[in-house]
Parts: C-alpha cells; sequence; structure tokens
C-alpha cells in the first residue's frame, strides 16, 4: 500500500488508468534502454524503480535490454538496425539517443530530454505528440537563465562565471545561449568551457580550474551527474560556488541547485511505459513537463567555501537545505 | 411433456391437457405473478433509493472537490492579499521582491507574481522559469487583470493552456487602497490534480473539473488535461448534460462507459466540478437484486411447472380410471370397481361409482327377472311382485288352485306327427296364459297337457273364490272352442277343471337364479284329484269354492267323493254351464283315459 501511495505522490496524474486497472498480466514485456551515455546510469535506475513501484519484476514482466554508445552515432544507427529484429515492446531513450531513435517509426519510443522535443522534432507537438514519440522533458533550457540568478543571488560579487558544458549533449547550444543571455542581463561575464564526454571531463576541469571565473555553472547531464563528486571536489578546491541542475549534484557536495526532480521524470516516464505497454498509443500522450522545480542548498559545502555568501537570500526559499 | 400421450389418443387426452394448462394458469399466477410483481416494485424502489444514495454521495463528493477548489483559489488570493496591504513607497521594491519570493515559496502553484503600484507599473516580478525583475518595468495599466482587480478587488483570469497543454491562469488581487497596488500570479492548475486526484468515489469513481467553456482542468488521469483544448469537446458535452439535470443524471461518460454524474459549481472561478461514478458500478446492489429475483421467477417457474405436472397427473389418473369404468359398465361389466385412494373428492366419486355400479347391477338383475316372471305372470303383476319383495317370500295363505288338463292328449299324440302336436300345444299354452292375463291370475307351470294357475297369490285379490270360478269358466270355454277346432281337425281332445282353495304355503324356490313361484299344500292336490275327476267340459269344485261362490254362480253338488289321498269322502261341487252350447260329451272316455297319469 505504501507503494501505492508512493506512486501517487511521486508518479502523479499519470499513473492513475494504471491504478484504475487491474496489475497487468504476466506478459513479458521487452524495453530497449539506449543512451550515447556510458555506464553507470543513473538515469536507468530512476527508471527501474518507477516500473518496480508499479509491480513490473525484472525478469519477469519485464527486461531491459541496455545499449550504450558514447559519443558515436555510427553505434547507434547499428543499434537501431538492431531493433528491426521486432521483438522489442519499447524504446526508452535517454538524452542524445532520441535524435537518432527518429529513424525508429514501428516500436513506441518514450523519450527523456532536457530539450524542447517539438525543437527536436520528435513530436508534432506537447499535448498531441502524434507519432510513436513521447516522454518527458526537464525544461531545462527554460531554467538556464534562472541558475545563473540564483547563483547572483547567493553571491552578489560574481562578475565571472565559469560554465561547464558536455557539447555532446543535445540542445547544449541553447543552453549556453540561455545562459549567456541570462548573463549579460544580470551584468556577468560568462566564461564557456566545454568539454566532449566523459573522456574530456578532467581536461574540461583544468580548463575551468584556469578560468579565473568567481562561480561554476555544470549544466545538468548525465556526464556531470556521474562525476558531480569531482566536480563538486574541484569547486570546493578552488573556492568556487558551484550552481547544478538536479539536487543529486548538492547531495554530492555541490552548493547550489535548481531543477525538476529527475526521480520524478523518470517515475512519470515508468508510468508511461506501463501505459504503452498496456496498449495505450504514445501519439496520445502528451509529452509531460515538471511543474515543480526544487532548490537545494549545501550549507556544508557553503562552510567549507569559506567566502561570503547571502545564504538567508536562497534558504527561506529553499526547498532542500542539506547542513 | 404431456404431448406424446396427447398425440397417441386424441379423444382422452384434450381434457387432461386443458387442466394442465388450468393448474399452470392458476399456479402461474398464485407464484411466478406475486413474484415478478415483487421483483419489480423492489428493483423500482430499489433503483429510486440507489439513485437518491448515489445523489447524495455524488453531491457531496462534488461538493468536497468544490470546497477544495475554492480553498485553492482562495488560499492564493488571501495570499495575494498579503502583498497589496500597504501603500508603495520609495525603496521598499527589495521587500517587496523578498514577499513574492516567501509567496512562491509558500504556494507551489504560483508560477510567478508582479506586484504593480497604483499606476498599474509593474514593479516586481519574481518567477520560477524566468528572471526576476525589480523597480519600474511595463505599464499594465490596461491588462485585464489590473482592470478587474480594481473593479471587484479580486479577478480570475480565463484557463489557458501554455503551449496548448498545461492550463494556466491568472489570478489578480487589488488592495483595499488603491496605493496599494495589485497582485497578479500565474497559477499552474496542473496543481488542482492533487485535489481531484483524491476524490475516489466507490471503487472506480472520480471528479473532474471543467471551465465554463468545457476545458479540462483537472481529471485523475492528468494526460487528458495535458491534451489541452482538444479534448474540451467531450468534457464540454460532459459538463452540458451533466448540468441540465438538478440531480444525478446517467450519461455517457469520458471513457465511453455510462456513468451517473453530477455537477456542482465553484463560487468565485465559476468551474464546474463534475463527480461520477461509472453505472455498472452504481447501481451494482440493484442489478445483483434484479439477479436474485430473475432466479427465483426462474425457481417459481420451475416449480408452478412441477406442481402442475403433478397435480394434472394426479387428476388425470383417477380420471382415466373413471374413464374406463363408464367403458366397462356400458359394456355390461357391473362387477367392474374402480379403486382410488386419493382422500378427496375424486376418492368420493369413485366411491359413488362404485355404488352405481351395484345398484346397477341389482337393477339388472331385478330387470331380468322380471322379464322372467313375465314368463307365468300378467306383467303388471310381475312388476309388482319385483317391487314389493315380501310378496315373494314364503308365506302361508289361503289361496285358490285351478287345474286344467286335455282329455284324450296322449291318444292324440301318439297318433300324430310332432309338428301337428306342437301347433295345437301352442294354440293351447297361447289360450291359457291369455286367459290368465285377462283374469290377472298366476300361471304356475304347464306340466304337458297340464296347466296349474293360482289366483290370490302372490298378489292378493278382494274375492278370490269368485274370480278362480269366472277363471275356470273362462279358461273351459276358450279350450272348449279350441278343442270342437281341434274335433274338426280329426283330433279328440276334451279338457276338465278342478278348482280347489284353502291354505297353501306360496314363494320361491329354485337354485342359482332358475327360480319358480310355486304354492304347496293339501289344496294343490285336492285342486289336481278333482281337475282328474272333471269330465270334459266340466269344471269340478270344492266345498270351500262353492261355499263362497254360491251366491254368485249356479253349482250343482255332485255328491260326495272320494278323493284318492283323503280319507273321508268329499262333497264335489260341479260348476253348472252358464253356456248350453258346452256338453259333457265322452267325458266319461276322456277321465278314464287320463286316470293312469295321476300316479
Amino acid at each position: 500500500m505504501k507503494r501505492r501511495e508512493f506512486i501517487l505522490l511521486i508518479g502523479g496524474g499519470l499513473a492513475w488508468p494504471a491504478i484504475a486497472r487491474a496489475q497487468g498480466g504476466a506478459k513479458l514485456h521487452r524495453i530497449f534502454w539506449v543512451s550515447t551515455q556510458s555506464e553507470p546510469d543513473p538515469f536507468l535506475d530512476g527508471f527501474r524503480e518507477g516500473m518496480r513501484a508499479l509491480g513490473y519484476v525484472e525478469g519477469k514482466t519485464v527486461t531491459f535490454e541496455t545499449h550504450y554508445a558514447p559519443g558515436n552515432p555510427q553505434a547507434l544507427r547499428k543499434i537501431v538496425s538492431e531493433l528491426q529484429r521486432g521483438d522489442m515492446d519499447l524504446v526508452v531513450s535517454s538524452g542524445p539517443a532520441t535524435r537518432v531513435m527518429t529513424a525508429v517509426t514501428d516500436i513506441p519510443v518514450l523519450f527523456a530530454l532536457s530539450g524542447d522535443p517539438v525543437a527536436l522534432g520528435v513530436v508534432k507537438s506537447l499535448a498531441h505528440p502524434g507519432t510513436n514519440f513521447t516522454g518527458s522533458t526537464f525544461l531545462s533550457l527554460e531554467l538556464a537563465g534562472k541558475r545563473v540568478e540564483l547563483l547572483k543571488d547567493i553571491y552578489p560579487k560574481l562578475r565571472k562565471l565559469a560554465v561547464f558544458s558536455n557539447t555532446d549533449h543535445p540542445g547544449e547550444p541553447l543552453e549556453w545561449r540561455a545562459t549567456l543571455e541570462s548573463c549579460r542581463n544580470l551584468g556577468i561575464e560568462a566564461a564557456y568551457v566545454p568539454f566532449c564526454g566523459a573522456r574530456e571531463i578532467e581536461s574540461g576541469l583544468m580548463a575551468a580550474g584556469k578560468m579565473d571565473a568567481d562561480a561554476l555553472l555544470v549544466f545538468p547531464d548525465v556526464v556531470t551527474l556521474v562525476q558531480r563528486e569531482k566536480i563538486a571536489e574541484f569547486a570546493i578546491a578552488h573556492r568556487l560556488p558551484s550552481m547544478f541542475g538536479w539536487s543529486e549534484y548538492c547531495d554530492a557536495g555541490g552548493l547550489l541547485s535548481y531543477g525538476a526532480n529527475q526521480r520524478t521524470t523518470y517515475f512519470r516516464l515508468a508510468t508511461y511505459a506501463d501505459r504503452i505497454l498496456r496498449g495505450e498509443n504514445p501519439s496520445d500522450l502528451p509529452v509531460m513537463r515538471p511543474e515543480k522545480f526544487e532548490l537545494a542548498v549545501n550549507l556544508k559545502t557553503a562552510r567549507l567555501l569559506g567566502i561570503d555568501l547571502d545564504v538567508s537570500s536562497i534558504l527561506f526559499r529553499a526547498s532542500k537545505v542539506i547542513s | 411433456m404431456m404431448d406424446g400421450p396427447a398425440q397417441s389418443s386424441s379423444c382422452a387426452m384434450p381434457p387432461r391437457r386443458s387442466l394442465f394448462c388450468k393448474y399452470f394458469a392458476t399456479l402461474f399466477v398464485a407464484a411466478v405473478v406475486p413474484l415478478i410483481l415483487g421483483a419489480a416494485v423492489e428493483a423500482s424502489f430499489g433503483y429510486r433509493d440507489q439513485r437518491r444514495q448515489i445523489s447524495a454521495v455524488l453531491q457531496a463528493d462534488a461538493r468536497a472537490a468544490s470546497d477544495r477548489i475554492e480553498a485553492f483559489t482562495d488560499g492564493i488570493r488571501d495570499q495575494l492579499g498579503w502583498m497589496v496591504q500597504l501603500p508603495w513607497s520609495a525603496g521598499d521594491d527589495a521587500q517587496h521582491k523578498i514577499d513574492a519570493l516567501r509567496l512562491l515559496q509558500q504556494v507551489p502553484a504560483i508560477v510567478s507574481v508582479s506586484l504593480l503600484d497604483e499606476t498599474g507599473t509593474e514593479r516586481v516580478f519574481v518567477s520560477r522559469l524566468l528572471l526576476n525583475r525589480i523597480g519600474r518595468g511595463i505599464d499594465m495599466s490596461a491588462d485585464a487583470a489590473v482592470l478587474g482587480a480594481r473593479a471587484n478587488k479580486v479577478w480570475y483570469g480565463p484557463v489557458q493552456y501554455q503551449r496548448d497543454s498545461e492550463p494556466y491562469m491568472r489570478i489578480a488581487v487589488a488592495g483595499s487602497l488603491p496605493a496599494a497596488g495589485v497582485a497578479i500570479a500565474e497559477v499552474n492548475l496542473k496543481l488542482i490534480w492533487d485535489v481531484i486526484a483524491a476524490i475516489r468515489i466507490g471503487e472506480t469513481g472520480y471528479a473532474i473539473v471543467v471551465d465554463d467553456s468545457g476545458h479540462l482542468i483537472a481529471h485523475p488521469d492528468i494526460s487528458l488535461v495535458l491534451r489541452g483544448r482538444a479534448s474540451s469537446g467531450s468534457f464540454g458535452r460532459i459538463k452540458h448534460l451533466v448540468g441540465a439535470v438538478s440531480g444525478a443524471a446517467v450519461i455517457t461518460g469520458d471513457q465511453g462507459n455510462p456513468v451517473v454524474a453530477l455537477s456542482v459549481q465553484t463560487a468565485d472561478v465559476g468551474w464546474t466540478v463534475v463527480a461520477m461514478q461509472p453505472a455498472s458500478e452504481a447501481f451494482a446492489s440493484i442489478r445483483a437484486a434484479l439477479w436474485r429475483s430473475s432466479i427465483l421467477i426462474a425457481l417459481g417457474v420451475l416449480i408452478a411447472l412441477a406442481l402442475a405436472y403433478w397435480r394434472a397427473h394426479r387428476m388425470s389418473g383417477p380420471i382415466k380410471q373413471l374413464e374406463e369404468g363408464v367403458d366397462r359398465i356400458r359394456t355390461g361389466q357391473f362387477e367392474h370397481r374402480i379403486k382410488i385412494f386419493s382422500g378427496d373428492e375424486l376418492q368420493h366419486l369413485a366411491l359413488r361409482f362404485n355404488e352405481m355400479a351395484s345398484e346397477l347391477a341389482i337393477s339388472q338383475q331385478k330387470s331380468a327377472r322380471i322379464e322372467r316372471l313375465k314368463q307365468f305372470l300378467p306383467s303388471q303383476v310381475a312388476e309388482l311382485v319385483e317391487h314389493s319383495h315380501e310378496l315373494l317370500e314364503g308365506q302361508r295363505r289361503e289361496v285358490a288352485v285351478i287345474f286344467g288338463d286335455l282329455r284324450g292328449f296322449t291318444a292324440f299324440s301318439t297318433r300324430n306327427e310332432p309338428d301337428v302336436i306342437m301347433a295345437v300345444m301352442r294354440e293351447y299354452y297361447e289360450a291359457v296364459g291369455a286367459v290368465t292375463t285377462r283374469h290377472e291370475a298366476t300361471l304356475i307351470g304347464f306340466d304337458g297337457d297340464g296347466v296349474m294357475l293360482l289366483v290370490n297369490a302372490p298378489v292378493a285379490c278382494e274375492q278370490p273364490a269368485t274370480q278362480a270360478v269366472l277363471l275356470a269358466i273362462d279358461l273351459q270355454m276358450t279350450v272348449q272352442s279350441l278343442a270342437g277346432k281341434w274335433c274338426d281337425a280329426g283330433h279328440a281332445i276334451g279338457f276338465g277343471v278342478g278348482v280347489a282353495m284353502g291354505p297353501a304355503t306360496v314363494g320361491t324356490v329354485g337354485y342359482n337364479g332358475r327360480l319358480d313361484y310355486t304354492a304347496m299344500g293339501a289344496v294343490v292336490n285336492l285342486a289336481s284329484r278333482l281337475c282328474n275327476l272333471a269330465n270334459d267340459a266340466q269344471i269340478l269344485a270344492d266345498p270351500t269354492i262353492a261355499g263362497r261362490v254360491r251366491d254368485s254362480v249356479p253349482l250343482a253338488s255332485l255328491g260326495q267323493r272320494t278323493i284318492k289321498g283323503y280319507d273321508q269322502a268329499l262333497e264335489v261341487f260341479a260348476v253348472a254351464p252358464a253356456d248350453p252350447t258346452l256338453k259333457p260329451q265322452g267325458s266319461g272316455q276322456r277321465r278314464r283315459e287320463k286316470e293312469p297319469q295321476d300316479h
């Protein structure tokens, strides 16, 4: 019963029809998980957790076939051709893999995107995807400017901001542009520190360290999420107030984060997966957007940084405080 | 089940079949009609009660949802009210911004807040997504929100779908002092979902919220809301249909199934909350009751059928027995008896039938006896004798006995052919029978050429002696006229008669239905002796007769005669012939001839 309540709480209204119906039959559903990132994959873990909460048992009623192709579009094409086997019930694509999945037209595809799926061309509109694609967007783009503002709120002396960005992430240029515009509005100099994939993260951080910035902004992305502790440590070591996209970064030592609850998003994605496996058409399932954003602040990090921060300006609106 | 035998014997079965129909109709009316009526009444009352109860439940749930939605919007309105308590003064924009940020923190549904001064110019704007703004900004004095809030203190904007998907609305509140300005909040209505999803009506019932133009604002399945205006068609229809009736209405729900729905208006925002429950679930108890009733009715029909069949069978068996009984009686089997032990009227009827059969048998025996009696009694006498039983009982009474005997018959019969004898005998018997009938005497029997008649038994008469004498005269005359005819044919046959009167035992004697009525006693012997004594054409009477008829019939005493079997001689009288044509011709010869037969 607790699990049910949890789904209601986290999964929102999307789980409603699933609960209204009896729990599904014992058929084994095959889910194809595609990502251009590398393992370990926290998104897959979140999704798995959501499926478990909906009563699916891995190996019994659901199996995951995971395919990772870090930064290799050629490899992804091969994955798409593998899908022609036709024994897959659902494809779940995370991040830039979604773009390659447009070649798939006969299997439902669930996506989790930071950017705009309409701009990406995988759905016709948010309300009516009209294709075999549907899923969830994190609204990272919309929040990009807000993160700069919050960083300036807690650290009013902010003049130069290092923007640490994985160029291998879809919508990354748009996110950078939104950030740049926001910085301009707030009178901040933005220092773009791009890197490409997990391999370049070390060199990227070294480059960021040489920027002589006052603070660090890290775009939310699987690579940085996986490397969040390293990045947080780097920020503390360089006495940089840091801003991230998800609260998981703050747990790992980041100073601030602002964004949708990633766990909730994947839970919701699991409810859509459930509905599609039960026979609903993805073209009728509207793309989900988060309506609640978490502002997390790590006071321990704030103390460790040892610089003058206006914590009080953030504290009263924080939804999560780590001390 | 009755068809097979019905076809096999068409004349016997139709009544039984109609009996079956009658029984079935009666039992059907008695058992099934009350059941059906009861079920129908129960169903209609149950439906009404259930409908009323569902209405009450839906009303309560819709009202609760509406209250919570009002609490949601009222909460936002009140919070905005705090924002516009104090008039704007220079330099407190920062404080206002903090207030607005606090508001965002407190009310998750608010996406952004704009605070305007009394001129309608934006002074503070805070948002969850966009950059905050502070200081003199855009002029919004012509905005509908500002105008509405200024006019009514509170203004609720129309529902709008951001990117045609997420429902949003603006709420504006003006301060009580115009200088306090206006606060405008943009609200993400997706968060009303929490209110709606918490409502469960029965097992699968739920509530939805639509705005005035039928656009869906909240539904437990939020993906329907996210479809934006596209889904408003079906929900607008539901709102219209439910709004048209005062109580609960049965309509086609948004999932295409029939639902019981009821709507309630929210006060300020003008939205409609529709609470609905699938009709199948709402009326489950009624359906169950109807099922129970149907089963009872089916059971009733079966019982009625079985009872009707059994009853009809119980009836038809005895009826068939009775039918058979009637048939056998018709063919004269009066000994046939019907055995029915049903303990009811049928058994009674069978008893009566058996009684009837035995009475018929008795009556049949009676008429057979009458037929036999008629052989030797006048028919009226025979009837009388038959119907007054005691007459035939053995009894002692005074009777007149008449014996007649042909003279010269032995010689005649030896000389002639049997057919001639038979012709003579037939004429003789017919004549004697006619005379007996005429005088209402009893013909005891013929014995060859002799005949014995009885008067005053078994039927009594007033003057038996006179009647006997008159009969004897008539008999003598009749036979003499025949004898004349026979003489002409060359047969010398005469006739003598003896009459005696005295006490004798009369009654029926016989064996196994062959009964004869006869008389025993000295008087019979006397009459027989007198007959033997009589000459042709002579009638001899004993002294008793003579004593009785002396006044009416002339008698001539023949003096004392010795009678065989009698110790002393008896005076014998001859009836004086009234007809002078009767001559005692050759009588002596015929008497002698007769004598040897007397022993």
